[in-house]
């Protein structure tokens, strides 16, 4: 039975880690650049869910779109502020942009929340349920799943739409498809809001039972490094199915080794991942 | 004469700089000074892989963490003097820059720089719960000087000496290796490693090479730094903090000069002082640093001795 | 035989690129190998230079087994190579981006320079010896890639397109200089896609299509085989749909 819990904590959860994580790979994906602020994407998140309940009283049904909206234009302004200037020049600068932001958004935030831990109350979206001996929270079941469904609708709209085909032809060919009529800048553009959108609604969707801290976008990002790693670079689905496996294997190595190394779990699987198979578990030579 | 001149007032404005923490008596600013000299041994340290070899590693805290373990644990387990940690340090480097750095040169670009991420980040959650080394709590150095060698002194001048002399070392070490071919492979490499490697430079040897006099480097400024402080913990010794510290000052004064990171250490170290002094918070100190790796990484690549071309550049040509 | 390659097969996921490939180059050759668009050249150009391992297949370089040796292997055996996108060394000047070639075989920076200026000086680079080699123009870069590839002292040069993004005074410029290189008596393996190109400069070519040699001879005979003349008008004709 306790196999079982374990299991669906950490399936929930890693649906939670897909929908981030696919934000990382999409913007990767499309562009070849790595966001290295992409964890305190989560974090600005998590905050905007945070005070809009205690500042707003807003319910969650109203911040998660809301930290979505905020996040996908700030992931536009990204891309015509920053990105799009430095991604065709040295590697230095590309990785330095985005890791500058990082520096610059997490310290942002301890100068303006201070360095406390603070959380949602925890009641907020329901209590727990009992499911034949399963004891699962409703935030959990709610973030698990609301997540499970934007991360397919995310693929859905990358594989079958005109938007998303428009965008995929950017990505592989940039002068090619500019030949065609399609304008690159607002296709990447799109890419890093939808991305950015993406990692807002687990942002929020976290917040519901996750503390939030100026520093609590560090293990969300390696955790999306992960994912996105194991799931091979750009894909979706691969994004899912290794979101979904890391959450399992937190869960179990959180029981069996303690919470402590539950991380370094994970880290030394992603690092012996990439020293052995860079291209990911999934993905494609 | 027109070229000897400029050549002549440069090196006699920096001997004047280098000698001011002699001139004041004021301990805060001696303090400032001897605290720059350090974190410009690790910036430049960790230029030559990230600089010239043109490798990004955010992974260089866990070298520096090494060296200051080796001095304090030295002390704490064998009562030795701290200083006599630092050949341990040295070869713990060398060991590491083999068994995880040699790896990891598989990776190239964005996923090298994530890779050191995740070994930095690894290495201090290991600390953290390794209690032969102090977990959490960290190690202690000597409380009061017990010989000469235990290099304990209230001011910070004699620091400062030593700091000034381990700088320029390694500052003339790197001076004859951008001279020599291993300079050129380092710089070809960083440039484009395909093209590098077609014209015969075995890259990863010379990836290697880089990184274990780097990491040996960046060791050794964290036993000097040990020495000094005299205590270190996972956070001191390990923190992604440390590793930010060294690309951002390498990458402001110009990654792969000779002379940039000092620069930048020259630059950041005070403002990072003066904001504490200040505000009595370090993070502000970062939320410029972010704002200043923006603006590099978006308008300055090169950093600051970029920027210094281009004006000096502009102005010759104004003046011709 | 200098060069020697059997059966080369190369896939990326489903696609085969190169589909056993055959080629063989005396010393002293001239030889060119052309082929349509996408036909796979390049692919199997970075075999022969140590870039990709073939999954299967054996090629000999200089009498040795070459297959799994690396591409700074290739150099030191002696074959050099250009690449298509020309790309220079940016934080270098000219001068010391052929100096990285010259290094190969000789570790004094002075004879390193000295190697490289001969370098630049044949391929009529000496004037721009000092300038950033970011400053050059395409024409410039292409013959920067040369320099740098003729610093290793090489027995074989493989160009990968060499003469493509070229204006016609250039081109006749960039023939001179392969002709030059060739009377040195390094032996040249220039891949190509404009015919007209290699008819000038080579006896011998190769015609490469779906990932193998489909046809060998003078520019002339290939000209006028009919596989060849279908292997790119096929091309030509699937494009027009397009």
């Amino acid at each position: 039975m306790i196999l079982l819990q374990l299991a669906a904590d950490g399936l929930l959860l890693g649906a939670v880690y897909a929908l981030f994580s696919s934000g990382l790979t999409l913007i990767w994906g499309m562009m070849n650049v790595v966001n290295f602020a992409h964890g305190d994407f989560v974090m600005l998140a998590m905050y905007i869910a945070f005070f809009s309940f205690t500042l707003l009283k807003l319910e969650p049904i109203v911040f998660v779109p809301l930290a979505a909206v905020l996040l996908f234009a700030l992931g536009g302004l990204v891309y015509y502020a920053l990105v799009r200037h430095v991604m065709r020049g040295p590697m230095l600068a590309q990785i330095l942009s985005t890791f500058g932001l990082a520096l610059f958004l997490r310290y942002t935030a301890l100068w303006a929340f201070s360095a406390n831990f603070v959380s949602l109350p925890s009641g907020l979206v329901g209590g727990v349920y009992d499911l034949g001996g399963l004891r699962l929270a409703a935030s959990h079941l709610i973030a698990g799943f609301s997540a499970l469904l934007l991360t397919l609708g995310l693929h859905l709209l990358l594989t079958r739409t005109d938007l998303g085909s428009r965008m995929l032809a950017v990505s592989e060919d940039r002068v090619a498809a500019e030949l065609v009529g399609v304008r690159p800048d607002p296709m990447q553009a799109l890419a890093w809001g939808l991305g950015a959108a993406a990692t807002g609604v687990a942002g929020a969707l976290i917040a519901l039972f996750f503390y939030v801290s100026p520093e609590v976008g560090n293990s969300f990002l390696l955790l999306a490094f992960v994912t996105v790693c194991l799931g091979g670079f750009g894909s979706v689905p691969g994004a899912l199915l290794a979101g979904v496996a890391i959450g399992v294997i937190e869960s179990f190595s959180a029981y069996w080794l303690g919470p402590a190394t539950k991380d370094a779990v994970v880290l030394a699987l992603f690092i012996l991942l990439l020293w052995v198979r860079p291209q990911g578990l999934f993905g494609r030579a | 004469m027109k070229a000897l001149f400029p050549r002549a007032g440069f090196a006699a404005g920096a001997l004047l700089l280098f000698a001011a923490p002699f001139l004041t008596a004021n301990p805060f600013y001696q303090r400032v000074a001897a605290l720059t000299l350090l974190a410009a041994i690790s910036a430049s340290a960790w230029n030559v892989i990230g600089g010239y070899a043109g490798q990004v590693s955010f992974g260089h805290s866990v070298y520096f963490g090494i060296g200051a373990y080796a001095a304090l644990l030295a002390y704490a387990k064998l009562g030795w003097p701290p200083i006599a940690g630092l050949p341990f340090g040295i070869v713990a480097s060398f060991a590491l820059s083999i068994v995880v750095g040699l790896p990891s040169f598989r990776l190239r670009g964005h996923y090298f720089s994530m890779a050191t991420i995740a070994i930095a980040a690894l290495a201090g959650i290991l600390v953290t719960n390794w209690d032969f080394v102090g977990g959490a709590i960290g190690v202690m150095g000597p409380a009061r000087a017990r010989s000469f060698a235990d290099l304990l002194f209230r001011s910070s001048l004699p620091y400062y000496a030593i700091f000034l002399c381990v700088l320029a070392i390694l500052l003339l070490f790197t001076r004859l290796l951008q001279k020599s071919r291993m300079g050129f492979y380092l710089r070809a490499i960083g440039s484009d490693e395909r093209v590098a490697q077609s014209l015969g430079v075995p890259v990863r040897r010379y990836k290697l090479y880089a990184l274990l006099i780097s990491g040996a480097f960046t060791s050794i400024a964290g036993t000097l730094y040990a020495v000094m402080v005299g205590f270190v913990d996972p956070n001191s010794g390990f923190g992604i903090l440390i590793s930010v510290n060294m690309v951002v000052m390498a990458a402001l004064g110009g990654a792969g000069t000779l002379f940039g990171p000092l620069i930048g250490a020259a630059i950041l170290v005070p403002l990072g002082e003066a904001t504490n002094a200040l505000w009595g918070a370090r993070g502000i100190a970062y939320v410029a640093y972010g704002v200043i790796i923006m603006l590099l990484a978006r308008f300055s690549p090169g950093g600051l001795a970029e920027l210094g071309r281009f004006i000096v550049k502009g102005w010759r040509r104004r003046a011709a | 035989m200098l060069l020697e390659a059997r059966g080369i097969v190369k896939t990326f996921g489903n696609v085969r690129a190169v589909d056993g490939a055959d080629l063989a180059v005396e010393e002293g050759e001239l030889v060119g190998l052309i082929g349509p668009n996408g036909a796979g050249k390049s692919t199997f150009f970075d075999c022969l230079a140590g870039n990709l391992a073939p999954e299967a297949g054996s090629i000999r370089f200089a009498g040795l087994e070459s297959t799994r040796l690396s591409p700074d292997r290739h150099a030191r055996l002696g074959l050099a190579r250009t690449f298509q996108v020309p790309v220079v060394f940016a934080g270098m000047t000219v001068l010391e981006n052929a100096m990285v070639g010259a290094f190969l075989r000789h570790e004094s920076r002075a004879r390193a320079a000295q190697k490289a200026a001969e370098a630049l000086e044949f391929t009529g680079l000496a004037g721009q010896a000092e300038m950033p080699a970011a400053a050059l123009g395409t024409a410039g870069r292409k013959r920067l890639g040369i320099a740098r590839a003729l610093a290793t002292e090489p027995r074989l040069l493989l160009l990968d397109e060499a003469l493509a993004g070229l204006t016609s005074s250039e081109i006749e410029t960039a023939i001179g200089l392969l002709a030059r290189i060739h009377a040195r008596g390094i032996t040249l393996l220039v891949v190509e896609h404009i015919m007209e190109v290699i008819h000038r400069l080579t006896r011998r070519v190769l015609v490469f299509h779906q990932g193998r040699v489909i046809a060998e001879g003078s520019p002339a005979e290939v000209t006028a085989n009919p596989e060849v003349i279908r292997a790119y008008l096929g091309r030509r004709a699937k494009r027009g749909e397009a």
